[in-house]
């Protein structure tokens, strides 16, 4: 018997992004899942041919509405909506998530480290990031609306809170799920608070919170959604409102696909970055590479 | 033997370290233990589970501050964790997050060493312990042996003069941990007489004690009870476990550690009290 396994190959294996990302493109095309949509469109074209097109408009009306009313949608102008087409309003909807996924990850991650390593500061924010956990985010976005008006504002706000308290809390899991032993060793080979912080408490926490910045991201999209719904002048919450009010089912339908579509596109990246920044943890990085 | 000419490295005077337990009463870990150690000195700490042993390494280390008393390393007082003192932990203390070399050139990093100088001496550390066909690995690719040969890399290219090691093998099965001591000694002893490394070892084995060290402490409930010289030459194989001066020492770290029945050594332990 040997010590030395021969399970470990001596090359340094560097996993190319292309060739990890066609790997995450060859899961999503997989022949299960590929069958669940095929079966998922069967039945919505049998339905859709039994019911009035009001009701259930059939799957190729609403790609093809889709296909027309991404560049150019003149009924929406009609409505009062800015921008007639999707592309446009999509853009303000994404330009809103990203800015408020950015700002609340930053602050939610720098609390949740810092709560996590300093007693004193996890005593002050724990309860108000807690209760703030608990309320169902969404009743605050009237009030958002009295303050900053029906502007891009009161929904950026909303977004930012939902995702800062779920950032603080996955940060500050991550922050203390971190063996001691680390930090230990780490002190012991002569490293700095501020090496210990960069060299060991950021990189030990990344693949968790990630995670939780996939997760935010997600719901991110949702709240940005329904709050340009509840008052807006932009964004595909605004499409869906006056869609609705103009009972265009298949409209909203291709509305809806779009959001969707998009929501896919954007989680299949972030898993795809995920992979990437935590090679290192095999809880994440898939069996392949 | 040398030890009288070499330099004291380490130097404890009556330390102690007591614990307050959840129910407010205080557990003394460590009572007045005193003793000093030469430079370059193999010294192995033996005791049951609970005996201090490991409060006391933590104190050296600087991890955990003692009670009362002074710790003097190197003809400085210890005050927290330097690089002077590296240390081995029983458990897997090898940073996930970085490949095989890079962990094994941290301490350094840490300190300013240049990038090439560093991953110099890093490689070569590794080809000591058997592992520089695995530099670009992570740590998840290794198995429990080869983790415990990277720390040990890790702690020898940071170059401290002081190693402690706290029941490093004791999780690993026989064979490994016989490849391991091996791996240990060699790296000791390439320092060349004079240069050695001043080594202090947790262990609860006797054989492994007996196998390494130049000289054994015996630890119960926190008293230090006996400080046994081994005089046995190097390299020492499985049959210098049987010299009778080994059997000599063995019985009486076995009595120490309450085994004298298992071993059938009563009339030994009998003559050892008195």
């Amino acid at each position: 018997m040997t010590t030395v396994t021969a399970t470990v190959k001596a090359a340094p294996r560097r996993v190319r992004p292309l060739r990890l990302f066609a790997y995450g493109l060859a899961a999503a095309l997989d022949p299960l899942r590929l069958a669940g949509l095929v079966v998922f469109a069967l039945i919505w074209e049998g339905l859709s041919s039994v019911l009035s097109t009001i009701i259930l408009p059939p799957p190729q009306n609403v790609v093809a509405r889709l296909w027309t009313d991404f560049l150019d949608a003149p009924s929406l102008s009609y409505y009062g909506v800015a921008n007639p087409n999707l592309y446009a309003n999509l853009l303000y909807t994404a330009e809103n998530v990203v800015i408020a996924v950015a700002i609340g990850a930053a602050i939610g991650i720098v609390a949740g480290l810092v709560s996590a390593r300093f007693s004193l500061v996890r005593a002050i924010i724990n309860p108000v990031m807690m209760t703030a956990g608990t309320v169902p985010i969404l009743i605050a976005a009237p009030f958002l609306l009295i303050w900053f008006g029906v502007g891009r504002l009161s929904a950026v706000c909303l977004v930012i809170f939902y995702v800062t308290v779920i950032l603080y809390l996955f940060a500050q899991r991550a922050a203390s799920n971190v063996s001691p032993i680390y930090e230990e060793f780490a002190r012991t080979l002569g490293a700095s608070q501020r090496q210990i912080v960069v060299d060991l408490l950021i990189p030990a926490t990344v693949p968790e919170i990630l995670g939780g910045l996939r997760i935010a991201l997600a719901g991110a999209w949702g709240l940005e959604a329904v709050s340009e719904l509840l008052g807006s002048q932009e964004g595909m919450g605004k499409v869906l409102e006056v869609l609705a009010g103009a009972t265009d089912s298949e409209g909203i339908m291709a509305s809806l696909l779009l959001l969707g579509l998009v929501a896919i596109i954007v989680d299949a990246i972030a898993g795809w970055a995920v992979k990437r920044l935590a090679s290192w943890n095999a809880g994440l990085s898939s069996e392949r590479n | 033997m040398s030890t009288n000419v070499a330099p004291r490295m380490i130097e404890l005077v009556h330390v102690e370290r007591s614990f307050r337990r959840a129910d407010g009463t205080d557990v003394k870990a460590v009572n007045d233990v005193s003793f000093v150690i030469p430079e370059g000195e193999f010294v192995c700490l033996v005791g049951p589970s609970g005996c201090g042993k490991s409060t006391l390494l933590q104190m050296l280390a600087g991890l955990l501050e003692p009670s009362d008393g002074d710790i003097v390393v190197g003809n400085k007082p210890v005050t927290g964790p330097g690089p002077d003192r590296g240390v081995v932990f029983q458990k897997d203390s090898v940073f996930p997050w970085m490949r095989v070399i890079d962990n094994v050139e941290y301490g350094l990093k840490c300190r300013g060493v240049p990038a090439a100088e560093r991953r110099e001496i890093a490689w070569t550390y590794l080809k000591h312990v058997g592992l520089s066909h695995v530099e670009r690995a992570w740590p998840r690719e290794l198995s429990g042996g080869m983790l415990k040969r990277v720390a040990i890399a890790t702690v020898f290219a940071n170059g401290g003069r002081v190693l402690m090691l706290d029941e490093p093998f004791g999780a690993l099965d026989y064979v490994t941990r016989h490849q391991l001591q091996d791996v240990l000694l060699n790296l000791w002893n390439a320092d060349g007489a004079g240069t050695r490394r001043t080594v202090i070892f947790v262990t609860h084995d006797v054989d492994e004690a007996l196998s390494l060290a130049d000289r054994i402490m015996v630890f119960r409930s926190g008293n230090k009870v006996d400080d046994i010289a081994v005089k046995v030459s190097r390299p020492r194989t499985t049959d210098s476990l049987l010299l009778p001066e080994m059997v000599e020492i063995k019985r009486k770290l076995l009595h120490h550690l309450g085994l004298d029945h298992a071993a059938g050594l009563d009339a030994v332990a009998d003559e050892a009290v008195a």
